[in-house]
């Protein structure tokens, strides 16, 4: 019996929303043929307004059940109020049967056709989604390789070799073992932040100060590149931005690590932060070589035309930037990268403020 | 002769317990380790150590379940290892009684530092009482004259605004949770949204700081709280 139920419950889902949607959209039909009655004596258009109702009815709830319904009330509809006689109820005068069993008919159909489009639609985008899973999977087991390699070759020739080996030359092995084990965490929190992101919508935000996060970001960047120089600039007044600060700190941490290894000559990076009406947009800019222009269109889509002869130094072009745009995106803004005109490259990305950034001062 | 601080290590992983057992030693610190939480337990009450290292992902018992059955006899410091990205962790262990945590991986100097910081606040905790100063760089906290100077000059904070300094320089290097600050400030009933303690935070950077977005003084762990800077020695 429950299940029973639960399977009606599946076919006709009940939402307040979507009853409003129905009831309104019904009335805005009646309302219209109403009118025209009013202008001229003719009711030829009375049948076609409702189908175009019900067909309006069915692209805006879920599942068959309003469509349906919407369809039988525009029968009931048309007969009681609309056509000879009016504002009763009479099935049998001439004609009148077929009209309305094709009204049905085509409500029925409408509102079907419209269901079976909107799961397409889901259809379409749940496989979008997954492409971009499997290319970011792809590109991550690709830069697993090379520093795993290179931690476990080096400290390997340490361990066996290591008593002939000189101090000096130990020394640059475990060196290299360490970025590389720095550089692995640095992709895994990458793909803890996509985890955070499950589903298509399911952000937690809440409202932080912007500035709170830049610093941190640019502490943390600090920390482990202490010879470039980081300034930033932000409006007077604090900001606060509904956001996944955890997410948006990942993104500026990507953007200014980026600057450095595909900088290559960076030495110097500049964040800024512009209220741009209902948005908030942070630029992050620096003086390095610059992005090449074959690569620019494909900067955030994770798939980089690898240059085979310079394997190494394009190594870390995989995910940093997919992650980024995703992790936007999921905020409802955008991300795009340009080159500057004095050199070196910028990245900039919206965030939505949500109305509200100020906030009162009392005490 | 020099009496060595002893440090117990709770971390079920053999080898980063490895690894965080010959930082510790290699600074002159007396280890010992346990590798689940009845060993704590006992290690604790048999030992005394002067910090614990606790892990928060321990086989037996969560590590959170640790903390509050130790903070029922004892306040000796608590630093917790966590995974980063698990920020509601981080807050719990702190709001129950940790002293402050550090997220893996870490290296072995943010390793020290954080044990230094836990063991000094511990010894002076009887001393930091509101006499005296607090120097750090150019700022200042004068406790008496409820004053903050930057290069001596007055920063003009509003009694909420010193209130908040004077709290988080009194637990300098320590991450004081928004909700606990919020608590020590506007009372026990201060529940819910913490924006007006992040509005006073903007207006004391913009007063103390030389650029509000890169501050030299007080640091924000996003999602968790605000640091203060180390006093100068």
């Amino acid at each position: 019996m429950k299940t029973f139920l639960k399977k009606i419950r599946s076919l006709f889902p009940l939402s307040w929303k979507d009853c409003l949607i129905l009831v309104l959209v019904m009335a805005a039909g009646s309302g219209i043929c109403t009118l025209l009655q009013t202008i001229s004596t003719s009711d030829v258009h009375v049948p076609m307004i409702f189908v175009l109702m019900v067909l309006i009815i069915s692209m805006l709830t879920d599942g068959y059940f309003y469509g349906i319904l919407a369809a039988v009330a525009s029968v009931f509809a048309v007969n009681w109020a609309f056509t000879y006689p009016y504002m009763k109820l009479d099935f049998s005068v001439y004609g009148y049967p077929l009209t309305f069993i094709t009204m049905l008919a085509v409500g029925i159909a409408s509102s079907a056709l419209a269901t079976r489009l909107k799961e397409q639609q889901k259809l379409r985008l749940e496989a979008e989604r997954e492409k971009t899973r499997a290319n970011l999977l792809r590109s991550v087991s690709h830069d697993l390789r090379t520093p795993l390699t290179t931690i476990s070759g080096s400290i390997s020739a340490v361990l066996e070799n290591g008593n002939t080996m000189e101090e000096e030359e130990k020394r640059e092995l475990l060196v290299n073992a360490r970025e590389d084990a720095q550089w692995l965490n640095r992709l895994v929190e990458n793909l803890l932040s996509i985890t955070r992101i499950s589903g298509s919508s399911a952000i937690h935000k809440t409202d932080e100060l912007l500035e709170e996060v830049i610093s941190e970001a640019v502490v943390s960047f600090q920390k482990r590149n202490p010879d470039v120089k980081v300034s930033v600039s932000l409006p007077e007044e604090p900001l606060f931005v509904p956001m996944d600060a955890m997410l948006i700190e990942q993104v500026l941490r990507n953007l200014m690590e980026n600057a450095v290894v595909h900088g290559q000559t960076t030495d110097r990076i500049q964040i800024a932060a512009v209220r741009e009406g209902t948005h908030i947009a942070v630029s992050v800019a620096d003086n390095g070589r610059g992005i090449s222009q074959q690569m620019l269109p494909h900067l955030f889509d994770g798939m980089i035309p690898m240059e085979k002869k310079n394997s190494d130094g394009n190594r870390f072009m995989g995910i940093g930037l997919a992650v980024c745009r995703t992790i936007i995106e999921a905020h409802g803004g955008t991300i795009s990268a340009a080159n500057r005109k004095e050199g070196g490259a910028v990245f900039r990305f919206t965030l939505e403020t949500g109305g509200n950034t100020r906030y009162e001062y009392s005490g | 002769m020099n009496i060595r601080d002893k440090i117990l290590v709770v971390e079920d992983e053999k080898s980063i317990s490895g690894f965080i057992r010959t930082v510790l030693a290699g600074a002159g610190y007396d280890v010992i380790s346990a590798h689940n939480a009845a060993e704590a337990f006992l290690m604790i009450s048999s030992h005394c150590p002067d910090l614990v290292l606790l892990d928060l992902g321990l086989p037996d018992l969560d590590g959170t379940a640790v903390i509050e059955a130790v903070r029922q006899w004892t306040q000796l410091p608590i630093i917790v290892v966590s995974a980063r990205s698990f920020e509601k962790d981080k807050i719990d262990a702190l709001d129950l009684g940790a002293d402050d945590y550090i997220t893996k991986p870490f290296s072995a100097p943010e390793l020290l530092a954080r044990v230094r910081v836990a063991i000094r606040h511990t010894r002076l905790s009887g001393m930091m009482t509101s006499s005296g100063k607090f120097i750090s760089g150019d700022l200042t906290v004068d406790y008496d004259k409820h004053m903050v100077t930057v290069k001596g000059e007055n920063c003009h904070l509003t009694q909420n605004e010193f209130k908040i300094v004077s709290l988080l320089s009194r637990c300098a290097g320590k991450v004081l949770t928004y909700d606990f600050i919020m608590k020590e400030l506007w009372g026990p009933q201060s529940r819910g949204t913490n924006q007006i303690l992040r509005v006073n935070m903007a207006n004391i950077r913009r007063k103390i700081e030389h650029n509000p977005a890169e501050p030299k003084y007080i640091f924000t762990e996003v999602g968790v709280g605000y640091r203060m800077i180390e006093p100068d020695a």
